[in-house]
């Protein structure tokens, strides 16, 4: 008995400590976001003067060349679509393969799982230049078509999963009853999803909002930056300081750890779901 | 009676033609979106990996080019006793190497561990949090944790006696340093995973297992971890697949330096295409990871091909 | 009854309609109107460089009677974006600052930048820099504006007073300043690295360079000359120079340029090197003090030009804008700090103090432009990368070098 209750008040002991320290460079970052830059130049937990100001987040919200404003906007711009559209046409997509019978399916489908291991740099260059032809580089009609494009694969491989664990009768009956296939997806299976396609959309979301390599290659204007691509901008160029661009960071990291916090089990039975079943 | 079966008969084929119709926009647009915005730039940097770039088919020229040249592989800092920078081609092996059991093995112990404590869910969260957050803004509190003034690492080690340096300026241990720094932010993953396999794993056999008066460690290796299998296998092969994309991290912590010490292949490869406008390269490289990560993936496309048949 | 009182109203309805529409289409062609004349200026500035800037601005509005939108993109960002753009047939301003001579001439030959060689003047500026903006054919393409210069070392008068040093004229005297400062409790390094994304570890490197070499070494590396007797010239100044000081600890380790600045002001450094726009930077200017290492013959700098686009809707107002901004434009400039100007007409008296320090030292020296630059592309990556390396590795000069030779050499 005893050593149950000895082992359990180390395990809880140790597993607190051990938590406090995994967030310390959080709190690190969000010392040296609140205070001004010359009271952590030494570092952020010296606290001979301490000073809280939000004066490191209106000037990464404002800043000239990098304005945060603009680029959660033109992140925002491109996250919601990219999310919603690929969800829409590879649910689709996904529903076929997992009910419709057809010669090439088991081909197409594995070279959908062989799709879904590519890096992003394998594309990175014929993108580059199909969005040039199609006069779409550095618009974001052309980052929202890339990331719809990227998703597909990995959304039609999770829902097609999803779909094979619904029972097949409900779909059957309304087909007896001579509901077209439209039907029976948009009206009948669709809705008993949601939950499916909220986990879908999380993950989705908070990956587009947090790529950069994409946005590095095909979007370049000034104004039209994302907000990732501002944080290394921020860094070595004219007058930049850790107070800048730890706030910086917080608010571009804020949108995603929202999203997190909100949809916590959506988000993590879609990062569990899809790689393991 | 003949017109009445012609009309039975073409209405049915209408109807029939109809759901191909339906069944085909289906498939369509996705398939059509991933064959122009996927499959067919794949196969185009592939076919660019084989052309020289005086216009012939030689693969062997282009590979033998990117595997000679220094910042892939850098021999001179190979042969004398293993000095950085080795070439982003070693830099990737050896952040596999030194990520990969770390994650793997911590985040296992973690999920265990955090099974019965209270307020599992928040330290969860708190360790899962590296995973949320873009990596771009990863490599910044990376580059920050590190930091010779503002950075905790180098001033908890201070209280050691370590003097404190910026660890990402110097070529010895700037890519340690963003490896540390990804060890932190990946075991989430592992952790999460575990977890929920941990879960699947029923109570009776743990019961059945204590009655027989098994130790804790008997049981560790006898129950857990073989039925952990299967996502032990999914562990390994999405974070060897991240390790060896990994290029956010390094684009703001380091950009590759100092002297290419901490460059990556996914690095390299966009150094090679848009600083070098040297596509042949690119591709070459672009084509190595593909390789690479294609292999690692086959054992779990297996797997997944296997489950669904229904 | 009912009808009657609408009939009655339609009329009525129906001419405010036709007065709100006439309005509607004379505002437009009114905006219009006012449309015609206005600019868009791309420039390179934020913050307190914005706020030395925009007086400029104001003052062109006035004098030319037009209006000014302005709009800021880094130099960076322009020599990626504007091969994108030029060839669509778009620039994204009238007038665009330019850093990149050789962006400028290769925007000319294709077409994309206007010949300005009725609007600018030779003469009129500092020997060489228009020169780096005409091409073969003689044709100018570009004015200069205010210049960034790299003088040298930056020191704080009351430090050197404090401790009683004074500025070298000698190699041997900078060698044995540093030793002193370097001796001086408090002081964590004699000199402050500090680094952005390599530079200004390249302005120091460069700066040795012409100390060295003279002005002629950076030209010849500027155009391309791959013989031995030059790159061995350069191998002798690192070994012999940079690598040795960095090695005997002069050079503090890079840092983030901002951050080290604050540091050599707070007194954990002695000298910093940097650009003449720290003047505008520090909070007492009078305090300044700087010298380049003795004998210096030339000075480092980037030359704001001033391009016309080739697709603009206005081309005689843009020009116009073009040769005001680089003559009078550069006489309200320098009253604001920060900078030197190239049009030689500018009278030393409008400067402020520091910079009339400044620029008195630097007038003999032969203006010429920051090697990385020139030659950009791979070669400017791998130099600062390698020279970042050689800051925490003075041993490994031999690697650097070698790095930055194959580096030099693939890029011509």
């Amino acid at each position: 008995m005893k050593k149950n209750i000895f082992h359990t008040i180390i395990t809880h002991v140790f597993a607190w400590a051990f938590a406090l320290i995994w967030i310390l460079p959080f709190v690190g970052l969000f010392m040296t976001a609140i205070r001004p830059y010359d009271e952590i130049i030494y570092g952020w937990w010296k606290f001979d003067n301490f000073t809280l100001t939000l004066q490191n987040f209106v000037r990464a919200w404002n800043h000239p060349t990098a304005a945060l404003s603009v680029g959660m906007r033109n992140s925002l711009l491109v996250a919601i679509p990219a999310t919603i559209f690929p969800i829409l046409i590879a649910s689709t997509t996904a529903y076929g393969f997992s009910r419709f019978k057809f010669k090439i399916k088991n081909y197409l489908f594995i070279t959908i799982l062989i799709l879904m291991t590519l890096p992003q740099q394998m594309i990175a260059v014929p993108i580059f230049r199909i969005m040039k032809e199609m006069h779409q580089l550095d618009r974001f009609l052309g980052i929202i078509i890339v990331h719809s494009a990227w998703a597909a694969p990995w959304i039609i491989f999770f829902m097609r999963n999803y779909f094979s664990t619904l029972p097949i009768e409900i779909e059957e009956a309304a087909t007896v009853d001579g509901a077209s296939d439209f039907v029976v997806f948009f009206k009948i299976v669709l809705p008993t999803c949601i939950p499916a396609l909220i986990s879908v959309a999380a993950l989705q979301f908070s990956w587009v909002w947090s790529d950069f390599f994409i946005a590095l290659i095909l979007v370049f204007s000034p104004d039209k930056l994302l907000a990732t691509q501002r944080i290394p901008l921020m860094r070595g160029v004219y007058f930049v300081d850790w107070g800048l661009l730890s706030a910086s960071s917080i608010l571009v990291m804020a949108v995603p750890i929202i999203v997190f916090a909100l949809l916590q089990r959506y988000y993590i039975k879609g990062m569990v779901g899809w790689t393991l079943k | 009676m003949v017109s009445l079966f012609k009309n039975t008969f073409i209405e049915k084929r209408t109807i029939v033609l109809k759901k191909k119709i339906t069944r085909l926009s289906f498939l369509l647009p996705t398939l059509i979106l991933l064959a122009i915005f996927i499959l067919y730039p794949a196969i185009s940097t592939l076919y660019l990996s084989l052309v020289t770039p005086s216009g012939n088919i030689d693969p062997i020229s282009n590979y033998e080019d990117v595997f000679g040249r220094r910042e892939i592989i850098n021999t001179k800092g190979i042969s004398q006793g293993f000095e950085f920078p080795l070439g982003a081609l070693l830099h990737n092996l050896l952040w596999i190497i030194i990520h990969l059991p770390i994650t793997t093995f911590l985040g296992l112990i973690l999920a265990i561990l955090l099974r019965d404590v209270k307020g599992n869910a928040v330290i969860k969260s708190i360790i899962f949090l590296g995973m949320v957050i873009p990596m771009i803004v990863g490599g910044l509190i990376v580059r920050f944790m590190f930091d010779k003034y503002v950075g905790i690492i180098p001033s908890f080690l201070n209280i050691f006696g370590v003097i404190p340096k910026n660890w990402t300026i110097y070529p010895e241990t700037a890519l340690f340093s963003m490896i540390l720094g990804s060890i932190w932010l990946w075991t989430g993953f592992s952790m999460i995973l575990y977890s929920a396999g941990l879960s699947t794993i029923p109570q009776s056999y743990y019961e059945a297992a204590k009655v027989d008066g098994a130790s804790p460690m008997r049981i560790f290796f006898s129950i857990t971890l073989p039925m952990l299998k299967p996502i032990t296998t999914v562990v390994i092969t999405m974070t060897v697949l991240w390790e060896l994309k990994i290029f956010d991290l390094v684009y703001v912590a380091t950009m590759g330096g100092p002297g290419g010490s901490s460059n990556v292949l996914a690095l390299q490869m966009y150094l090679y295409a848009f600083r070098q406008y040297n596509f042949t390269r690119a591709s070459v490289v672009a084509t190595i990871l593909m390789l690479i990560t294609m292999l690692v993936a086959i054992p779990m496309i297996k797997s997944s091909k296997g489950e669904e048949r229904s | 009854m009912f009808k009657e009182k609408n009939l009655n109203r339609q009329p009525i309805v129906g001419l405010f309609v036709v007065l709100f529409l006439t309005f509607f289409i004379l505002s437009g062609i009114f905006v219009q109107a006012q449309d015609a004349v206005t600019l868009t200026l791309i420039h390179p500035w934020s913050g307190a460089e914005w706020e030395q800037f925009e007086p400029v601005i104001k003052e062109a509005e006035t004098a030319l009677g037009i209006k000014i939108e302005a709009r800021a993109i880094r130099s960076e960002d322009l020599v990626t974006l504007l091969p994108t753009q030029w060839p669509a047939g778009t620039a994204p301003g009238d007038v665009i600052f330019l850093t990149v001579p050789s962006l400028i001439l290769k925007g000319a030959e294709e077409g994309h930048v206007m010949d300005v060689t009725d609007v600018v003047n030779p003469g009129d500026f500092v020997p060489g820099s228009v020169g780096y903006v005409t091409a073969e054919n003689g044709k100018v393409f570009a004015a200069p504006f205010a210049e960034g210069v790299k003088p040298g070392f930056w020191y704080r008068k009351s430090f050197f007073q404090k401790n009683g040093l004074k500025e070298p004229t000698t190699w041997t005297e900078f060698i044995d300043l540093l030793k002193a400062i370097q001796e001086i409790e408090g002081i964590k390094a004699a000199i402050g690295s500090g680094n952005g994304t390599g530079w200004p570890l390249s302005d120091v490197t460069e700066h040795f360079l012409v100390a060295f070499g003279g002005p002629q070494l950076l030209n010849e590396l500027a155009s391309g000359n791959k013989s031995e007797e030059t790159w061995s010239l350069v191998e002798a100044i690192f070994k012999g120079w940079l690598a040795k000081l960095i090695g005997d600890g002069y050079f503090s380790e890079p840092i983030e340029w901002t951050t080290a600045q604050d540091m050599w002001w707070n007194g954990d450094f002695g000298l910093f090197f940097m650009g003449n726009w720290l003047t505008a930077m520090v909070e007492d200017p009078s305090d300044l003090g700087i010298f380049p290492i003795p004998g210096t013959k030339g000075i480092t700098g980037a030359i704001d030009f001033l391009t016309a686009s080739a697709y603009t809707e206005h081309p005689e107002e843009t020009k116009a804008l073009l040769e005001w901004l680089s003559t009078e434009g550069q006489k309200v400039r320098v009253k604001f700090g920060g900078t030197v100007s190239t049009y030689r007409s500018v009278p030393l008296d409008l400067y402020p103090p520091a910079e009339k320090m400044l620029a008195a030292k630097t007038s003999e020296m032969e203006p010429l432009f920051d090697l990385d630059d020139v030659i950009g592309g791979e070669f400017q990556t791998t130099f600062w990368d390698q020279l970042k390396l050689l800051w925490v590795k003075p041993e490994k000069v031999d690697d650097v070098l070698e790095v930055i030779h194959d580096a030099y050499l693939e890029a011509f």
